[in-house]
């Protein structure tokens, strides 16, 4: 072998390459550059990711595939000389990743299995030593984690800085101190930018000098040239810079992944003439540094090995023993009770001994002792805990606690869930209260320590959106812009941008295929894929021994907890148990739901103990009251629950399994109705399988009928059966599958037509069938929370809107709750608590839902607490200087009635005590509540509790406006009580006064402007003015003269600009005295000086109309609390003879109706067809209508469906068993509609609807009829068995969310919201 | 000291190298390469980029004399006789890739 350049080349091995895992960085997946590198003939190849080792796994993976060997290793960021990564002073605001954009970096590569947990745990120290996001080392910390470690120094290494900037002695003095702490080689790179190739020289030469080695890398990004260009708009969004040369003017597109030959002729440049000594040594010392570093992924990495948390006390299999031994006693206490109990007990014992004889050759009983010993952690911490998935299939788990479902109760079967044909760990998953999902994680790690425990982390990735925004972003498009283009799409993949611009019916009439976008598009869907953002996974923990951080990097996660930087698949690979411990909503919503019935009724309900069979909830079910309810609330689920008319719980486990696109598409449904309701015989393949298939009519629902079905006519065990059933799911396998079985079931004697029947039912439905103890686990919170709102329907209620569970606005729960009689009553600064609360009311059914205080926008954690704590309030200023609310939530209090209560007609001395009212009579000021005011506050805050709110809110609910006169006309000022006009001029007198000098926007009301907040949902929780904040600082420094022209001076507050309104300066002291109570003076002083209208006399401004109200409502609490939307248009409805929900049943199949509502649901599910359909549900007051849009109507429906957020739909009344809905055919936008009916009458609109030229309120008159023909949406996904899907199906909306709240709900102005951002929608 | 043109000039490659250069009519030979780079082109500026290809201009920043070429062309390491660098002056080259055209960038010129 000649020691010269060409062979050498041939053992070229690329020791930096950055993944796309180098989040913004890297460009291709670890996958496709080993493909690469094997094709270039390399036999080895190294991932460096900057900042992690996240794709390692994958790396590792890849490379064993290709038959190449796994190198890895870490490029990192050196902290500065002063301490911040840069060496420079940063803004501390500025993201830290942007911080260590400057930093200089080395790359650390492991060696052996030392090298491998070194550099974990150097990773980890990184993590921790950095702020969140961006790890920093230092020379110091690399050389605690040495061992096995070499440190690769390039031209973006100090020392390589040293060089650049001409600084030899500087360079050597560096790399004289890294070898202090390590194994040092020099890292020679050149791109060919600017004078790198004679960088990189120097840098061989200092090598030379020093003695040290010295490699050749091509410090990797891309695969080929043509990437740059994505790596180029990548260092823009991570810069948050647009491009610009500034930016990337030593940038080029060389950091491909070049062949060896390539890499020679690098060697060759740098080092002066080919073929020379200098080069052959470099890249000989290139090919045995990569030799060094090679890893054995068994060996090295531990990959495929299974790292089980110790376990105390004797073998794990004979704890398990005894422990279920024990579970057996207690969950089937037999004794001298029945026979029937005794042979249960027995059955359950014959089970046991089967399972634990599988466990025992899986060698699994530290898991499951493992599982048992979290899931009673967690429990003991007072969370509500229960199992998901498979795992309810199994006895153990029933018996020692971790379930609590009886498998034998449902039939189930274990193998499902763990066989000895499965490879790998079984899952066991448990769902927990959302709320309280990260005290659950704590607790685990508590008891595990971060030395065994860490979250599994995901990678969020790049699609059509984030892809958009971030390419328009680094091309220098205006923000506004970027925001309505990036929303016109719905959430897709990147990769299928311009497909959908051309598919879709709502895209193609958007106008976006503008050339100025072309270059947009294309560099959006090349980022499709790509992980931008690493987050903790919504469940997984991973519980190993204690050499977990030998194998696994460790971040903090956004919550402090420990967090892997392998998501769930490499943490699998990487032998780690892996626990999913889900939050769910609904788990929270009961919890919330039982704590209310105990506080109000002094009620202790254990919901796990009632029971399954209460007739009551059965009949609420059967009659689709389910809204809120757990899996049943959907439109689809309640026409199914209608038909289907559970009567017990394997019903609904029926239900739950029927209701998935499989089994509906592939018509399932039907034939099992048929014969549930007798109306056809149950039909088997063969006799032996009627046993199994009774259950469900002769139609295979459950993954555990395929599996009987396989053993009874092969008599193959179940284990094996799953084997089988799991080949079901793919297209080779299947094959095999159906040859294995059908021979089988032959030599069992079978004739071939039944062989052959029953594999085709087999093929057809295996697939999709439905794991039946998935579905029970399902089934029980689903009949949990069904009884709930049975028998306790206001806190169940309340728990639902609390922790908003389920796929509705809350304006639609809020909505059901009213039609269920419960009264709503308003937010009331001294009734409400932060939560929504079941109150007392006296009138039936008792019971009322007062909104928690955070649904106010806006409202902070602490304003919160603050109100709270100092309930009741007296007056506005009561509030404003006890609980020192902001201003902009003043208002938004003020404008949702929160305050009416303080000022109740009804009480005599309400608003006496408001010292506004009377500011400018001179005495006024003695009712300031003192010391003396604190009896008649308790007093009158009683009375409010139980008579003016229900007094108000039934007043309220007469939709006539002469309620608010009547207080209007009575004469003179003094009794009249301050309407909210009144007292939110006062917020701004009161902030004027007390909270001088503020820099920021004053006026922050938007009531009657346009700039309406996009959507209340979305609560600005930034948009506050802690106290904390205030009290931290100056003195007041401006005095209250001069901040008050400011104040007054003040530009109208700029959309959500209140959050940023002002600084610190100038307020603690003020406010301070205030609450000391020494600012009366202050107030009247500041009267006396006051030329203009300061004064607020009680009623001088006219109440807000109920219309208005209800407008406030929306925009502040995203819930039409006093009235339903609806009601205010029904004059429109009445003359357009719209048929409303309560109705509808008695509309004829065929007939074609006018139907309306408020928007409360749109959805594009999988349709066997491969078509797409829009469903959609609009709530009309009265209930919900369900539509379909069939693609045909979709060019001239899509755009106003998904825009538009009040309805009127023209359709075709379809019947379904027991349900009607509508196919839509024509719909129009309900306020433009109410908007020409106002201006011309009521024969205007109909010409208008006949026309079809009603634009979409305040919108441009997008949509509208279109006469094209429409080409099919979409290349069809075809699945095996001819299961058709929509490329868009399952994508959701673009525009405005199910959530998304009006911009407007009644004509404001003609608005100059043109082009595209009007009517593409406010929601992300 | 240099100044700046943007003139197009025909270039005599050899093995990827830049060896003589057509300047206003006179003959200059490449005496030796002081340094070669490669720049992205600002696509993001242009209203259809073409996003396939890297678009990539070259730099070559060469020493070259009026006259014929005597010896072999050299890295940018080699050295240069004495003699021919008395007259030689320094010139950069800009090589657009994708269309193939060479342009005079700037020249150092040591008499002037």
């Amino acid at each position: 072998m000649g020691f010269n350049g060409v062979s050498w080349a041939a053992d070229f091995v690329h020791l930096h390459v950055a993944s796309a895992y180098s989040l913004r960085y890297g460009v291709a997946s670890p996958a496709a550059l080993v493909a690469r590198a094997a094709q270039h003939g390399m036999r080895a190849l190294a991932l460096t990711d900057r900042d992690g080792l996240y794709g390692a796994v994958k790396h590792a993976v890849a490379c064993a595939e290709a038959g190449i060997s796994t190198i890895l290793g870490a490029d990192l960021a050196l902290v500065g000389p002063a301490g911040d990564p840069a060496g420079r002073v940063l803004n501390s605001a500025a993201p830290a990743r942007l911080r260590s954009e400057d930093a200089a970096r080395v790359t650390l590569l492991a060696s052996g299995r030392r090298g491998w947990a070194s550099l974990c745990r150097l990773v980890s120290a990184a993590h921790q030593a950095g702020p969140r996001g961006a790890p920093v080392i230092t020379p110091g910390l690399v050389a605690e984690y040495a061992e096995g470690l070499i440190i690769l120094l390039g031209p973006g290494s100090d020392v390589g800085r040293a060089i650049a900037a001409r600084r030899p002695d500087h360079a050597a003095a560096a790399l004289a101190r890294w070898r202090e702490h390590g194994e040092v080689v020099i890292e020679i790179t050149d791109h060919r930018t600017r004078g790198s190739t004679h960088r990189a020289a120097r840098m061989l030469r200092l090598a030379r000098e020093a003695g040290v080695t010295a490699v050749l890398t091509n410090a990797v990004r891309y695969l080929d040239p043509p990437d740059a260009a994505v790596a180029q708009v990548l260092d823009a969004a991570r810069q948050l810079a647009p491009l610009s040369e500034r930016h990337l003017a030593r940038r080029n597109a060389r950091a491909y992944l070049a062949s060896g030959d390539d890499m020679a002729a690098i060697a060759a440049r740098v080092c002066g003439v080919p073929e020379d000594s200098t080069m052959t040594q470099l890249l000989h010392a290139t090919a045995v540094l990569a030799e060094r570093c090679t890893l054995d992924p068994q060996r090295d990495l531990g990959l495929g090995g299974r790292f089980m948390p110790e376990t105390t006390g004797g073998a794990p299999l004979v704890t398990l023993r005894m422990r279920c031994a024990e579970g057996l006693r207690r969950r089937y206490p037999g004794g001298i009770r029945a026979r029937g109990q005794r042979r249960v007990r027995r059955r359950a014992a014959q089970r046991l001994d089967h399972e634990l004889s599988i466990i025992a050759k899986t060698g699994l009983a530290s898991y499951f002792l493992t599982v048992a010993d979290v899931a009673s952690l967690i429990r003991s911490r007072g969370i509500r805990c229960s199992i998901r998935g498979s795992g309810a299939g199994c006895l153990v788990n029933y018996l020692i606690g971790i379930s609590n479902i009886d498998p034998l109760d449902y039939d189930l079967i274990m193998e499902r869930f763990l066989s000895e044909s499965r490879k790998g760990l079984p899952d066991i998953d448990l769902d927990v209260e959302s709320a309280r999902r990260i005290e659950a994680y704590r607790a685990i790690v508590d008891a595990y320590s971060d030395q065994r425990v860490a979250c599994v982390s995901m990678m969020e990735t790049y699609r059509a959106r984030s892809a958009i925004r971030d390419v328009a972003a680094s091309l220098g498009l205006p923000p506004h812009e970027i925001d309505a283009v990036a929303k016109a799409f719905p959430h897709i993949r990147a990769g299928r941008i311009r497909n959908a611009l051309t598919e879709l019916p709502e895209l193609r009439t958007s106008g976006l295929a503008m050339p100025q976008l072309t270059a947009v598009f294309q560099l959006a869907e090349r980022l499709d894929g790509l992980p931008r953002h690493v987050a903790m996974h919504p469940c997984g923990v991973v519980l190993s021994d204690t050499s977990l951080l030998d194998r696994t990097p460790v971040e903090r996660s956004f919550e402090g907890l420990p967090l892997s930087q392998f998501d769930k698949d490499d943490v699998e690979t990487a032998g780690m148990i892996k626990l999913d411990v889900l939050g769910v909503r609904m788990q929270s919503a009961m919890a919330y739901t039982l704590t209310e019935i105990d506080r109000t009724r002094g009620e202790q309900v254990d919901i796990d103990t009632v029971g399954c069979a209460d007739e009551p909830t059965f009949e609420m079910i059967r009659s689709a009251r389910t809204l809120g309810c757990f899996q049943i609330e959907s439109p689809g689920q309640r026409e199914l629950v209608a038909k289907l008319l559970p009567r017990t719980m394997g019903d609904l486990i029926v239900d739950i399994s029927l209701f998935r696109p499989g089994p509906v598409n592939s018509d399932m449904v039907t034939p099992y109705l048929e014969t549930r309701h007798g109306r056809q015989e149950p039909s088997y393949p063969h006799e032996d399988l009627a046993a199994t298939l009774s259950e469900t009519g002769g139609v295979v629902i459950f993954h555990e009928q395929v599996l009987r079905i396989i053993h009874a006519m092969t008599g193959c065990g179940l284990s094996e059966a799953e084997r089988i059933r799991r080949m079901l799911s793919d297209d080779r396998s299947r094959a095999s599958a159906g040859e294995w079985f059908r021979e089988a079931a032959r030599d069992r004697g079978y004739n071939a037509a039944t062989v052959v029947d029953v594999w085709e039912v087999l093929e057809s439905f295996g697939g999709f069938g439905f794991c039946k103890a998935h579905a029970a686990a399902f089934a029980v919170p689903t009949y949990q929370s069904a009884w709930l709102k049975r028998h306790y329907p206001a806190a169940f209620y309340a728990g639902v809107l609390t922790h908003d569970p389920g796929m509705y606005p809350k304006r639609v729960i809020v909505g059901d709750a009213r039609l269920a009689g419960i009264p709503i009553l308003p937010v009331d600064v001294n009734a409400s608590a932060g939560d929504w609360c079941v109150e007392r009311v006296p009138q039936l059914p008792g019971e009322g839902l007062r909104p928690g205080l955070r649904e106010v926008k806006g409202i902070s954690e602490a304003e919160v607490a603050r109100i709270v704590a100092g309930q009741p309030y007296t007056s506005l200023r009561d509030l404003w200087e006890r609980a020192a609310v902001s201003r902009p939530v003043a208002e938004r209090l003020v404008l949702v009635g929160a305050l009416d209560s303080l000022y109740d007609p009804d009480e005599p001395d309400a608003g006496a005590g408001e010292p506004d009212a009377g500011a400018g009579e001179p005495g006024a000021g003695a009712a300031e509540p003192g010391v003396a005011g604190e009896s008649s506050v308790a007093r009158k805050s009683d009375v409010v509790n139980e008579l003016g709110v229900t007094e108000r809110s039934r007043g309220a609910e007469k939709p006539g406006v002469a309620g608010e006169f009547g207080v209007a006309e009575k004469p003179g000022v003094a009794g009249r009580p301050p309407s909210r006009r009144d007292l939110l001029a006062r917020v701004g007198v009161l902030d004027r006064r007390t909270r001088p000098s503020r820099p920021g926007p004053g006026p922050s009301s938007r009531l009657f402007t346009h700039s309406v907040p996009a959507n209340p949902h979305k609560r600005d929780t930034k948009a506050h003015h802690p106290r904390e904040e205030w009290e931290a600082g100056a003195p007041a420094a401006g005095g209250p003269a001069a901040g008050e022209g400011r104040a007054v001076a003040g530009e109208p507050a700029a959309g959500e600009g209140d959050a940023r309104a002002g600084g610190p300066a100038g307020r603690g002291g003020l406010v301070g005295g205030m609450v000391a109570g020494g600012s009366q003076a202050l107030l009247d002083l500041d009267a006396d000086r006051d030329g203009f209208a300061e004064l607020v006399p009680a009623g001088e401004l006219r109440e807000l109309t109920p219309a208005e109200r209800v407008e406030t409502e929306l925009e502040i609490l995203g819930i039409d609390l006093s009235r339903h939307v609806v009601s205010f248009y029904e004059d429109l409805l009445a003359q357009l003879g719209v048929v409303r929900s309560a109705d509808l049943h008695r509309c004829r199949a065929g007939s074609r109706i006018l139907v309306a509502g408020v928007k409360i649901a749109t959805q594009t599910p999988a349709i066997r067809s491969g078509m797409r359909i829009i469903f959609a549900t609009l709530d009309d007051a009265t209930g919900p209508v369900d539509l379909a849009f069939f693609e045909s109507v979709q060019p001239r429906c899509a755009a106003r469906v998904f825009g538009s957020w009040l309805l009127v739909v023209r359709g075709r009344v379809r019947r379904t068993g027991g349900s009607v809905s509508v196919n839509g055919e024509e719909c129009w936008d309900l306020a433009a509609l109410e908007e020409i009916r106002a201006a011309s009458g009521i024969g205007a609109v109909r010409a208008a609807m006949a026309a079809g030229d009603v634009p979409a309120q305040g919108g441009p008159a997008q949509g509208g009829r279109l006469s094209r023909p429409v080409p099919e949406a979409g290349e069809k996904i075809i699945y095996p068995n001819g299961f058709v899907l929509s490329p868009y199906a399952e994508t959701g909306s673009p525009g405005p969310g199910l959530k998304g709240p009006p911009r407007k709900l009644w004509h404001a102005s003609p608005g100059s919201s043109g082009g595209l951002d009007a009517g593409i929608g406010n929601s992300d | 000291m240099s100044r700046t043109y943007a003139e197009p000039v025909d270039v005599g490659v050899q093995d990827g190298r830049p060896t003589r250069f057509v300047w206003r009519g006179r003959l200059y030979t490449v005496l030796g390469v002081l340094d070669h780079w490669v720049i992205s082109r600002e696509w993001w500026k242009q209203q259809n980029p073409d996003l396939d290809t890297p678009a990539e201009r070259e730099f070559w920043r060469i020493e070259a004399s009026p006259g014929r070429s005597a010896g072999a062309v050299r890295g940018p390491s080699a050295e240069v006789s004495p003699g021919r660098r008395a007259r030689a002056g320094t010139y950069e080259l800009r090589h657009d890739l994708a269309t193939g055209q060479w342009i005079l960038a700037r020249v150092w010129d040591l008499t002037g």
